[in-house]
């Protein structure tokens, strides 16, 4: 990405008039749509007015409408057109700080022809004044802090240059380590490994500016930049291309003139699958190279930063491995937007198969003893293509956080109140992604109330209930919820269990088995259900499931 | 209200306790510069004292909580923006904190703040 050295010369000459400026605001414009996506992933909360990348474009877009088709020539006129553009259209909290930051912008250059240095920064530190006159407690760590340090680095730039380009290009600079630094003022964002959306979005706007300068495209980001969690090696694991054999995992800390532009430049020569990650300073890169090149990345990287860490895979050999695990799987159910996804919680790996077999588009861990939050529930659909969500909590437990869910997030979202497993995969079965959320979920409640569920589990206590005396360590079997057998051994518990449950009066009986429970007693414990049982259907599956040897549906 | 019974004995939950978070909540919104009192006379007497239910009521009926803030919003702002994300981060952290569900709340821009006109 070679920068136009002639070009940036053509327009130092020529001063930054109205219509300059006009340019360089549908740079910032569309140089923040092009990464808006990379902005809207780095936001925290689920707020409802969460996605800080789109409100902070279509602010930007109400400003660029009020001008595309203005004539003026003098900044101060432009500015207080861009100004008020933004204000109008200002969506979410991030997208009025901007039109603030603007609207002090406008103030900054007030009765000037031209945007030279001096102006530049005087609207700079009009823009922060403004932008913090706002509230009453500014949180740092914010777009507000990146604003500010922008201000006071233009300030202080003035020292050394009178030059609008190069005043820009020090905002742009100072925008970019204020935003680096935000995780350090705002705890939230080190725990979630992010910087500041918000402040993310004010670089993108600034360096979009710089860019139109340098004759750089704005079409194509050049790179994302993602948080080390979030990374899919995984997934990229599944792009291998012919020719490139291995896979290059370095962590390194970067020196202080690391330039990510550069460095991805650079890995693009080199290979393909290219990912970068970042945390908390130390940086993840992902790349496919082709054998004769594997110890490239790594020679280059050494020479730019600290490494931390290498690993290096054969794919080939890997691959072989992931074709003969590929049943073992999960793959969901792809979903349009429009239609309805559905997002359950499930105890354990074989059950998760098994709901994603049936349609579901997502899976949150949890069970009895480790209840997912609101956040994990949340975090599972706020992604999906579609804005119609169904969540089956499948435990009584996991019932209110799901229901906040509901309450916290902008989508429609029905929790069909399963309480156990069982009820789930019979909720699962009516499902219909085409048709009316309510009705749906109606008839979703409904088939769930159809089956009954047992649970083998072994009392974790000595203690009476419903009339059941229970010895710790002993076998006890629930049947919807409520204790109703003791006993010696697994296989005795299942059959007090189906007795109370009147199995002889359903059609299908289902064991899952657990975690703990060995396959080959699975299996024996469900043939001397099917001597006893002989005119049912007796099925076994994997369940996977902690504490819990068998998960058992009657129905 | 927010009552809540464990086995080792209840949680109740205060409208105070909530009028507090939602009190630090709107003031770290952003275009939001202060609140006010629900009435001139009230504003007398709370503006010697440093209660955080001033300018916010909350409401329990036994099931749902009903929260109104009466603000003043910096002049210049999108106002309509302005509100909705007060409502939107005072419910998001009154839920998180405490758990219980926000049935409505209710943003009443008492009167503008003039820094600048321009």
């Amino acid at each position: 990405m070679a920068v136009d050295t002639s070009r940036v010369d053509k327009l130092r000459k020529k001063q930054i008039n109205g219509q300059s400026m006009k340019r360089l605001v549908e740079a910032g414009m569309i140089w923040l749509k092009t990464n808006q996506q990379t902005v809207n992933a780095l936001n925290v909360f689920p707020v409802p007015d969460g996605d800080t990348g789109t409100n902070m474009v279509l602010t930007m877009q109400s400003a660029w409408n009020e001008i595309k088709d203005l004539g003026h020539r003098k900044v101060s006129d432009m500015a207080s057109a861009v100004s008020k553009g933004a204000l109008m259209g200002a969506r979410g909290n991030s997208g009025v700080i901007l039109s603030q930051l603007w609207r002090g912008f406008a103030r900054g250059v007030e009765n000037k022809e031209i945007l030279d240095g001096p102006t530049f920064a005087k609207a700079f530190a009009e823009a922060r004044d403004t932008a913090y006159r706002g509230v009453v407690r500014p949180v740092e760590g914010t777009i507000l802090t990146v604003a500010r340090e922008v201000a006071e680095a233009t300030e202080a730039g003035l020292n050394s240059t009178q030059d609008a380009i190069d005043i820009l290009a020090i905002a742009v600079k100072a925008a970019d380590a204020a935003v680096q630094k935000t995780p350090d003022l705002l705890p939230v964002l080190k725990q979630a490994g992010v910087v500041d959306s918000g402040g993310k979005g004010l670089f993108f706007i600034l360096e979009g500016m710089l860019r139109h300068v340098y004759g750089e495209s704005l079409e194509t980001p050049l790179m994302s930049v993602q948080p080390i969690s979030a990374m899919n090696l995984q997934g990229a694991m599944e792009e291998v291309e012919e020719g490139q054999d291995y896979e290059v995992v370095v962590d390194f800390v970067p020196s202080n003139d690391f330039e990510l532009q550069k460095f991805y430049g650079r890995l693009e020569e080199m290979g393909t699958s290219i990912q970068v990650g970042e945390g908390e300073g130390m940086y993840r890169m992902h790349i496919h190279v082709p054998l004769d090149k594997r110890y490239e990345p790594i020679d280059y990287v050494m020479g730019i930063g600290t490494i931390t860490k290498v690993a290096m895979e054969n794919l080939m050999a890997q691959m072989d491995d992931i074709q003969k695990s590929k049943t073992t799987r999960i793959s969901f159910a792809p979903v349009e937007p429009g239609q309805i996804a559905v997002v359950v919680v499930s105890p354990g790996a074989g059950l998760s198969r098994i709901f994603a077999s049936l349609g579901v588009a997502a899976i949150v861990e949890g069970g009895q003893t480790m209840n997912p939050s609101t956040q994990d529930i949340l975090n599972s659909f706020e992604n999906l293509p579609t804005d119609k969500i169904i969540i089956l909590p499948n435990n009584k437990n996991i019932v209110m956080a799901a229901n906040q869910a509901k309450e916290v997030t902008v989508k429609q979202v029905a929790v069909v109140p399963t309480r156990t497993i069982p009820q789930g995969l019979a909720a699962m079965l009516s499902l219909n992604p085409n048709e009316e959320l309510d009705s749906v979920a109606e008839r979703m409640s409904k088939a769930a109330s159809t089956v009954k569920t047992g649970e083998i589990t072994v009392a974790t206590r000595t203690v009476e209930i419903d009339g059941v005396n229970v010895k710790e360590g002993q076998v006890i079997a629930l049947l919807d919820g409520k204790l109703v057998v003791s006993a010696g051994s697994v296989e005795e518990g299942c059959l007090g269990l189906l007795e109370k449950a009147k199995a002889g009066e359903h059609e299908l009986i289902t064991l899952y088995y657990g975690q703990e429970m060995p396959h080959t007693e699975a299996n024996r414990i469900a043939d001397v259900i099917r001597e006893k049982y002989s005119d049912r259907d007796v099925e076994v599956q994997e369940g996977g499931q902690p504490h819990y040897q068998f998960i058992i549906s009657v129905e | 209200m927010g009552k809540e019974t464990t086995s080792l004995g209840g949680i109740h939950i205060s409208p105070n306790a909530v009028a507090t978070i939602a009190y630090h909540a709107t003031l770290q919104s952003y275009g939001v510069v202060g609140l006010a009192p629900k009435n001139f006379a009230d504003g007398i007497v709370k503006t010697i004292t440093r209660d955080p239910a001033r300018g916010l009521t909350v409401q329990y009926d036994g099931e749902d909580i009903n929260i109104e803030i009466h603000v003043i919003v910096e002049y210049g702002t999108r106002i309509n923006s302005v509100a909705e994300s007060v409502a939107n981060t005072v419910r998001f952290q009154v839920e998180k904190a405490l758990g219980l569900k926000v049935n409505t709340i209710n943003v009443h821009v008492a009167g503008l703040r003039v820094s600048d006109t321009d």
